[in-house]
Formats: structure tokens, C-alpha cells, sequence
């Protein structure tokens, strides 16, 4: 027995010395915690750089030993074992596993560090053009010095980067890595090469200034002028000399290109790759960033590290947060209110009353026009949607974190005022309903001779008892009790309907078939807020150019048709009259209210932003009289609100 | 001699046949889920394209990548192909990381949690039982109880009270992770005195629960064997009680090592529960979440390691025995 004990002992002290290592090593790779001779070469041009006259007062700084140290993050972070509490913003929600890639032209990317977007691109290590602000609709120059300009029929865009622009190396970021980013982009087919390859013709490049060249229609006009704006806000600007390396060691084969983790990628943003593993991901400050130049923010990022745990799920991330482990929380947490009224913690929200965050989208049932019933009967789609109890959604599933259907009326547009002034709201009121107007839907489906001809309670069409199925993913909480509530508005008219929750792998194959059938009455979300919005979440919700299309990812779900609002669609992206375009989103709307091929069933935020201040204060809150974006700290023009955090102590 | 080799022989052979109808179940099962990971790796890339064109080329440029455009027994001939090249594939839900780096990142934190817990929780387990069907009195009648209620609370449930009284109300012991949310992994004293305090948690957890099933399993067999004639024969011979007590437990061990092997032996699977609400990393929560994406590269290797680790556990007693247990190896020998 005793040799046995000791084996096991000595099996358990070996165990624990392999969750050790692997806690040490693991996955997880410093990108400068080892050096190799690439990454020291690297560092001596770095600190070759600081010695051209471009450098600015905090080179001089450098002359000092101690500044020295710090001269290149490739020697710092070497030495980082921990993160000082009051040098680093930890974030939760925003990263859900290991790092895929650091690829800025990549596929399927899942990095804190990049999440390219019109709404509002996370610029922490990439940089955009132009950041876009949500609650104003304006952009706001980030690469880009000044306004961009267009020709007179708005056919090319031209843009200028700011001379005081530098990638990480040291090197100006320059017009000609505006248009070989494009260009690879097209070459390789990434998601902006997807996006923006049939709208965009060329960026043309001399020095520091850009043409953007729209694809033009038959007449000689541009295709879609949106969509170039919606380019300077969402698409990352890459290294030119970077992509041809990296196309190189790839042999220009797309696929290869597509995957390349790009560790050894330049960046142009306040902050750079530390360390990353299946637990953590940590970005450091450079301090060397061009962005401390008079022309842009005139100085450093405050936080010394940005830093984001990764958690096993929601519950986690809210015990994180709650203990002061987050300083700023993407999620919903219900009842959000009580951490601070009930708990007494320091969290808040952008607002400090309902809705407490800026709702952009509008989680939607989208009614499945390859059901007959459906498609041949706007009162019943109009009928159900009447029906349902939205106040109850909004104050279950939401925890009143949404503005009410009746605060603001159902249409095309979000809550924001800037989207809510684009349409007549006098023209539409008569078609608009807030909800739970059970009398109101019984009448129509009545007069519609939709009615209960065999006495069992249910209403028949064509003879046949209308059943139909109310579906989301499973596990999606506030969207299941959405669509209970709308099960339950279906009863009290006389309609079956039942709800089915499958998994996401599964819900998102079905939905985004052109011919299923599976799914009646089923949820997504349309396009947010950017600037081609609400042109774009119009082309969501009514285009038939995504009918017909399988892996339609697209929008339009239900393969709703109506040529009226096609040529209205088509016509917007090239009205820049204000009257014109008011009465254009006017009609698409009329005809939305009164067809209803999908009706919204809340607000919502892009994204949930609380804050924790146990240790970082001044972020951004709607009455501080500074207009900074509620958007985590990091995407589009929030991430001012870096430059402006305090320590609380 | 000849005895053995013709025994293990038939064994591995069998081995070898169960491996391959394993690989093959392993392959096609997920493959047969109604889910289309492709669709969901475009819809990713795609965005918000409003050029419908591009999608379909994305799609198709995936499809050719993952093969899911080939018949099935084309897709597992490619999938054996690479496997013995070591490659097991590209992963879905986390492309472009390739299958083998996610496991073998995660994997090493498995085996770390579980096999010590699992030994600790057999070792407490087994002397429990055996104390219990020997002592009686309050052993049997209060601890062997109070264990069997610990050890009979859902897994998610205990974890929860646990992560709640520990991490939460007292704040003695971390909320989640591996190691501290402020650390970067190195080789010092604070970060290893921090991976240890991460430990705890979910190493209880894990402890706490398999207890009551190893007690329970060993009290039952202490009682048979207590009753045993050759127990009654020594206490007429005066052989004193511990003496007896060490026979007793020899052989009431057999069945419980079997256990234990095949525990030792599914411990790949990972600690799903303790994973998930420590969010302590494993192979487990990868593997669940690999279920939830259709991601079956990743799904297949998972479950291909599992069928192998309980394999050769399987392997390795069905050998020891033939060796330890004169009963197993006449029987096999005769047969």
C-alpha cells in the first residue's frame, strides 16, 4: 500500500506540474516575450525611427534610461508579468475564445483587437479612415486629414491621409495602403472584398491623397454612393509592403492568404499585440503612436494595457464584472438598474434611466412568404402583429432596456433622432400599432374572412386551420420570450402558433435558405446603424434582390416581394435632396406598415455598454456634455473616450 | 506461454476492430446533424454584403476548402488520409486554427484538473465505503449520508453553491480562470501560488462529487466481503482486525479499479460543468461548444481521443487482469 501511495502521490504532484506548465506555456504567445531574431530586428529599426526629426517631444524623453526601456514595446513586454490594476482596462464580452488570427485582412475573425464595421470599427490596433459616431451620424477623421470630398456626380470620393500618420515600424501611412488593402482585398475575396468589390471600381493612389472610384451604373451614375462611406468607417487600412509580403509567402493563393495569422503584421493603432492565450488577450500601448500629434488626439491613450479574460459564458462575465474584475461589459444583464440601486455597486450605464443604452437595431419576426397563408394575406401578418403584448417584451425579455412602441413608432428607422427625422411621421400614423390591440386584429382578420368555421377556436383559411411556428435560436432568452409572447398573441386571435427554439448551427442554416419552409414566423436582427443605414436596414427588410438566394446572409429572410419599394430603393443611395429623400423613406415605410413582411418586436443596442468604476472613472455618460460614442471604449468614434478615463484613486 | 499470447492477441485484435467502427461513428455521427457550418463560416465573412454574387463564391470557395461538397465516404477517406499524417483538420467554429492547436492547448488543462481529482475523489471514495461497512455505527449512519447528499446534488449545482460561497460571499477564492485575470502566465512564485488558488474550485467540485459514487460502490463489496467465509474463518484463527480489514479491502478493490481505470480513461472528455462555470479552460467546454457549432473537424478529433484514452484503458485492465486475476485468465484460456 505504501508504494502505491507514493505512486499516486507522485502521479498527482505530476498532474499538477502539468497544469503548471501548461498555465506558463500553454497556447498562449507573447509577441515579444521571446525574442526572435526577427522581432529584434524589428525593435532596432523601431528605435531607429525615434531619431528622425518627425519624432515628437516624447523622443526626447527617451534620452533617459528609464524612457529608453520603454523606447520600443518589443523590449517592454518581454519583462510584463503582471498588469498593474490602475494601467489596465479590462474589458468583458467583446472576445468568447482563443484568438484566431491578428490578420487585418483575414477571414472570420474573432480578435478583440479587430472587428471591422461602418457602425464603428474597433481602432485599438488597426486604423480606419474615418470613425463613425452613432449618436450623431457624423464621421470623424482618423487616418484622414479633413473632410472627404466628392466629384460632381458623385462618382469619386477622394480622401487625404494626415502627414503625421505612421505604422508601427515607423513607416507613413500612406494612400497607396488605402489601395492595396482594396486590392488585395478584391484579389483574395475578404469580407470587404465581398462587400464592396461591385460598388467600388479602384482607390487610386498619389502620396498621401486617395480617389475612391465607384462602379457605375448603365447611365453613367454611381452604383451605390453609401456604400463608399460606409467603406471609410468600416475597412481597416493595412500595410501595402506588409500584404505583399504576406500575399508572397502564400504564393497570392486567396485561401492561404485568408487564413495567415499574421503575427508579424504592422499596425497603425494606439496599441499592439502583448500576449494572448486561450485565457487572455492583452494589447500594450505603443508609445510611440502617431496619434499623440497635435493633428489627431495630442496624446497617449491613458490605460497602459487593454485586457480581456475570456469566459466560459454570460454568467461568468457578469460575476467578473460585478466584482470588479471588467472595467467595461458588453452584455445583457436584466434589471441592470439594481447593480447599483440594490447592490450598491459603482456601475453604470451611458444613461441612468431607461432604456440606459442607445438602441440602434430592431430584433424582428420576419413572417416566411413560401408559407402560403402568409403570403397571400396581409391582414393576417398585420393581424398578428397588432396582437402582440410588446410591452410585455419590452419589460420582460428587455427589462425596459428599450424605448416603448409607443415613445417610438414602429417604421424602417432606430430610435436615434438623426434616422427618426428622415421620415414623415404625421403620413404613417394611422398605419402604425403599438401592441396588444387584440379587438383591433380580430376585426381584421374578420373582415379578411379569416375566420373560425369550425367552432374549434381557430380560424381556417382556405378551409384549412391556420397552425403556424414561432421560432429563434435556443437559448437566446430574451428572444424565446419574445416569441412566447407573440405564441401567446396568435391564441388570443384564433391562430395556433407554436414556438420551436433549435440550435443556433442549425436555426442559421434553415433561415438563410431562399425555400424553407421549416420556419414560419422567425427572428433576426437587421443592419444597426452605419452610414449607408437606414438605406441599408431598408434593403434588409424589403429588398428582393436577396429573394431566391440561398446562404442569403443578406437580409430580406421572409423573400418578400414589391417592386414599388425595389425602385425606391434603388433610387436612394443616389438622392442627396433632403425633401426628396424624407419622401422617399416616407413611402418605403407606408408600404411597410401596410404589407408588414416582418415586424419588430424591440429595441436594441448594438451593443450593451456598462461600465464598472472601481478603478477607472470618466467614461462616457449622455449628460457629460462631451458627445463620445457609448461603444465600449474602442469602436468607431468611442474610442476617444481613452484618451479621457481617469483613475478613480 | 502460449496461453498469453493467444489471450492478447484476441484482445488487441478486438481493440483494433472496436477503434475503427469507433473512427467511423465518429466521423459520420456529427456529419448527419442538420446544420450546414459552412453557410454559418460565410455568413461571417459575407457581412452585410448586398451583393448576393459574391456570397455564393464565398460559400463555394469554403465548401471546396472543407471538402463538404464531396460524398461522404470520399470526405472520411481524406479525413483517414490526414489523420495518419497527423493533420486533423481545420476547425469550423474557430477557423482558420487548425484542430490540433486547439486541443493541444486545451488538453493539458483537462488531465491536470481531472485525474487528480478523479484519483483524490476514488482514494476518499473507497476509504469511506470500506470505514463505513466496517465501523458502522456513525460512520454509516451520519458521514457515509451527508456524503452521498453532497455527492447527489447536480454537478451544476454544487459548482454554482460552490463559486458563490467561496468566490462571491467569503472572496477567498477566485471567480474564474485559470490563473489570475491581472497575471501573465511566467515561471514565478506568485503565478504558480496563483494557478494552485484557481485550482481549488474546480478541483473540489469535481472531488466532492465523485465521492458518494466510490463509496457507495466499496461500502457495498466491504459488506459482501465482510460476510465472506474466509473473513469469518481468520476472526476464529484470532488473526487480528486490520490484518482482516487489508484482506477485505484487496478484495472488494477489483470492481472499483476497474472503475477507476475507465474514469482515468473518459477523463479526456473534460469536466464540462466545472469548466464552464469557473471558466476554467479544457477540452470539455471546447468540445461542447464544438457540439452547439456543428463543428465537425473538431468534434471528430475529440471524441477520437476519448475512444482511444477509454480504449486503451479498457486494454490496459483487460491485460492486468489476465495477469493479476487467476479467475479472468483461466476463464480465458479455457474459452
Amino acid at each position: 500500500m505504501k508504494k502505491i501511495s507514493k505512486l499516486i502521490a507522485l502521479l498527482l504532484a505530476a498532474f499538477m506540474v502539468c497544469g503548471l506548465l501548461a498555465g506558463c506555456s500553454g497556447s498562449g504567445s507573447a509577441d515579444n516575450a521571446t525574442s526572435t531574431p526577427t522581432e529584434a530586428s524589428q525593435a532596432t529599426e523601431e528605435s531607429k525611427t525615434e531619431e528622425t526629426p518627425a519624432a515628437t517631444e516624447e523622443s526626447k524623453a527617451e534620452e533617459t534610461p528609464a524612457a529608453t526601456e520603454e523606447s520600443t514595446p518589443a523590449e517592454t513586454t518581454g519583462d510584463v508579468t503582471d498588469l498593474p490594476r490602475n494601467e489596465t482596462l479590462y474589458f468583458g464580452g467583446l472576445q468568447w475564445g482563443t484568438v484566431n488570427a491578428w490578420n487585418p485582412i483575414g477571414a472570420n475573425q474573432n480578435n478583440f483587437a479587430i472587428a471591422g464595421s461602418p457602425q464603428g470599427s474597433r481602432t485599438v490596433m488597426f486604423e480606419t479612415l474615418y470613425m463613425y459616431d452613432f449618436l450623431s451620424g457624423k464621421l470623424y477623421p482618423l487616418l484622414a486629414d479633413g473632410d472627404y470630398t466628392w466629384n460632381d456626380d458623385m462618382t469619386e470620393l477622394t480622401f487625404k491621409i494626415k502627414e503625421a500618420a505612421k505604422w508601427s515600424d515607423g513607416t507613413p501611412v500612406t494612400a497607396a495602403d488605402v489601395a492595396k488593402t482594396f486590392e488585395a482585398s478584391v484579389a483574395i475575396g475578404n469580407g470587404t472584398g465581398t462587400t464592396y468589390g461591385a460598388y467600388i471600381d479602384s482607390i487610386e493612389a498619389d502620396g498621401l491623397t486617395g480617389v475612391i472610384k465607384l462602379a457605375k451604373t448603365e447611365e453613367g451614375g454611381p452604383k451605390n454612393p453609401l456604400l463608399a462611406i460606409d467603406y471609410l468607417t468600416g475597412v481597416y487600412v493595412a500595410q501595402a509592403a506588409w500584404i505583399d509580403t504576406m500575399m508572397a509567402r502564400n504564393n497570392n493563393d486567396p485561401v492561404a492568404c485568408l487564413n495567415d495569422k499574421a503575427e508579424d503584421v504592422p499596425y497603425s493603432g494606439p496599441y499592439g499585440r502583448l500576449y494572448d492565450d486561450d485565457q487572455k488577450l492583452v494589447l500594450v500601448r505603443n508609445d510611440n503612436y502617431w496619434g499623440q500629434d497635435a493633428s489627431m488626439w495630442g496624446s497617449l491613450p491613458v490605460p497602459k494595457y487593454l485586457a480581456h479574460a475570456m469566459y466560459a459564458d454570460n454568467a461568468a462575465t457578469e460575476t467578473a464584472f460585478k466584482a470588479g474584475q471588467i472595467d467595461v461589459n458588453q452584455q445583457f444583464l436584466p434589471n441592470i438598474q439594481n447593480l447599483w440601486l440594490k447592490d450598491g455597486l459603482p456601475i453604470s450605464t451611458f444613461y441612468d434611466e431607461e432604456p440606459y443604452g442607445v438602441c440602434l437595431t430592431m430584433p424582428t419576426a420576419w413572417y416566411n412568404m413560401n408559407i402560403p397563408v402568409l403570403k397571400e394575406n396581409p391582414a393576417l401578418r398585420k393581424a398578428i402583429a397588432m396582437a402582440v403584448d410588446y410591452p410585455s417584451i419590452i419589460a420582460n425579455a428587455m427589462t425596459n432596456q428599450s424605448p416603448s412602441f409607443e415613445d417610438v413608432p414602429r417604421s424602417l428607422m432606430n430610435p436615434t433622432e438623426g434616422e427618426q427625422a428622415l421620415y414623415d411621421h404625421d403620413a404613417v400614423k394611422d398605419l402604425q400599432w403599438a401592441g396588444n390591440d387584440i379587438e383591433g386584429a380580430k376585426a381584421l382578420l374578420d373582415e379578411a374572412g379569416i375566420v373560425d368555421t369550425d367552432g374549434d377556436g381557430y380560424r381556417e383559411w382556405n378551409g384549412e386551420k391556420i397552425s403556424l411556428n414561432a421560432c429563434c435560436p435556443n437559448g437566446w432568452s430574451d428572444w424565446q420570450a419574445a416569441m412566447e409572447i407573440v405564441a401567446a398573441a396568435g391564441e388570443n386571435i384564433g391562430i395556433e402558433i407554436t414556438t420551436l427554439y433549435p440550435e443556433w448551427s442549425i436555426y442559421q442554416t434553415v433561415f438563410t435558405m431562399h425555400d424553407q419552409t421549416e420556419y414560419q414566423i422567425f427572428m433576426y436582427s437587421p443592419s444597426a446603424a452605419s452610414p449607408s443605414n437606414p438605406w441599408m436596414r431598408c434593403m434588409m427588410f424589403m429588398s428582393s434582390s436577396f429573394v431566391g438566394i440561398d446562404n442569403n446572409w443578406s437580409g430580406n429572410w421572409g423573400q418578400y416581394v414589391n417592386e414599388e419599394a425595389d425602385e425606391i430603393l434603388n433610387k436612394i443611395p443616389t438622392i442627396s435632396d433632403e425633401a426628396e429623400l424624407k419622401a422617399a423613406y416616407t413611402r418605403l415605410t407606408e408600404i411597410y406598415l401596410t404589407e408588414v413582411p416582418s415586424f419588430s418586436l424591440m429595441y436594441r443596442p448594438a451593443a450593451f455598454d456598462a461600465v464598472n468604476e472601481t478603478v477607472w472613472t470618466n467614461f462616457p455618460s449622455a449628460d457629460d456634455g462631451r458627445n463620445i460614442t457609448p461603444y465600449n471604449c474602442v469602436s468607431g468614434y468611442a474610442i476617444r473616450a481613452l484618451y479621457e478615463l481617469e483613475l478613480v484613486d | 506461454m502460449k496461453g498469453y499470447r493467444k489471450y492478447f492477441t484476441k484482445k488487441i485484435v478486438w481493440f483494433l476492430i472496436t477503434l475503427f467502427v469507433a473512427m467511423v461513428l465518429n466521423f459520420v455521427l456529427p456529419r448527419l446533424m442538420p446544420s450546414d457550418p459552412v453557410a454559418a463560416i460565410t455568413g461571417k465573412m459575407a457581412g452585410q454584403t448586398t451583393d448576393t454574387a459574391a456570397v455564393q463564391e464565398i460559400y463555394s470557395r469554403f465548401e471546396e476548402e472543407f471538402g463538404t461538397n464531396k460524398p461522404m465516404i470520399v470526405q472520411f477517406l481524406i479525413f483517414l488520409r490526414n489523420l495518419f499524417k497527423g493533420d486533423l483538420g481545420t476547425s469550423f467554429s474557430q477557423y482558420p486554427r487548425k484542430v490540433s492547436d486547439i486541443i493541444s492547448s486545451s488538453i493539458g488543462w483537462t488531465l491536470a484538473l481531472q485525474i487528480p481529482a478523479i484519483i483524490v475523489g476514488w482514494i476518499i471514495g473507497n476509504v469511506l465505503g470500506a470505514v463505513a461497512a466496517y465501523k458502522k455505527k456513525g460512520w454509516d449512519k451520519i458521514v457515509m449520508p451527508v456524503t452521498m447528499f453532497i455527492s447527489n446534488i447536480p454537478a451544476f449545482g454544487s459548482a454554482v453553491i460552490l463559486l458563490y460561497l467561496f468566490a462571491v460571499k467569503w472572496k477567498v477564492a477566485p471567480v474564474a480562470g485559470g490563473y489570475a485575470f491581472d497575471m501573465i502566465p511566467n515561471f514565478s512564485w506568485a503565478f504558480v501560488k496563483s494557478v494552485i488558488e484557481h485550482y481549488q474550485l474546480p478541483f473540489w467540485s469535481i472531488v466532492l462529487i465523485s465521492i458518494g459514487g466510490q463509496a457507495i460502490g466499496m461500502r457495498s463489496m466491504s459488506i459482501y466481503e465482510l460476510n465472506a467465509d474466509y473473513v469469518k474463518y481468520s476472526r476464529f484463527l484470532g488473526i487480528r482486525d486490520g490484518k482482516i480489514v487489508g484482506y477485505v479491502f484487496r478484495n472488494a478493490m477489483l470492481p472499483q479499479v476497474t472503475g477507476l481505470a475507465m474514469s482515468i480513461g473518459g477523463s479526456v472528455s473534460g469536466a464540462l460543468v466545472a469548466e464552464i462555470i469557473f471558466s476554467y479552460p479544457g477540452i470539455g467546454s471546447t468540445m461542447y461548444a464544438a457540439v452547439t457549432a456543428a463543428d465537425y473537424p473538431l468534434i471528430s478529433a475529440c471524441t477520437l481521443i476519448i475512444t482511444i484514452m477509454v480504449l486503451i484503458a479498457t486494454l490496459s485492465l483487460d491485460i492486468i487482469y489476465g495477469f493479476i486475476d487467476p479467475r479472468v485468465k483461466a476463464a480465458q484460456f479455457d474459452a
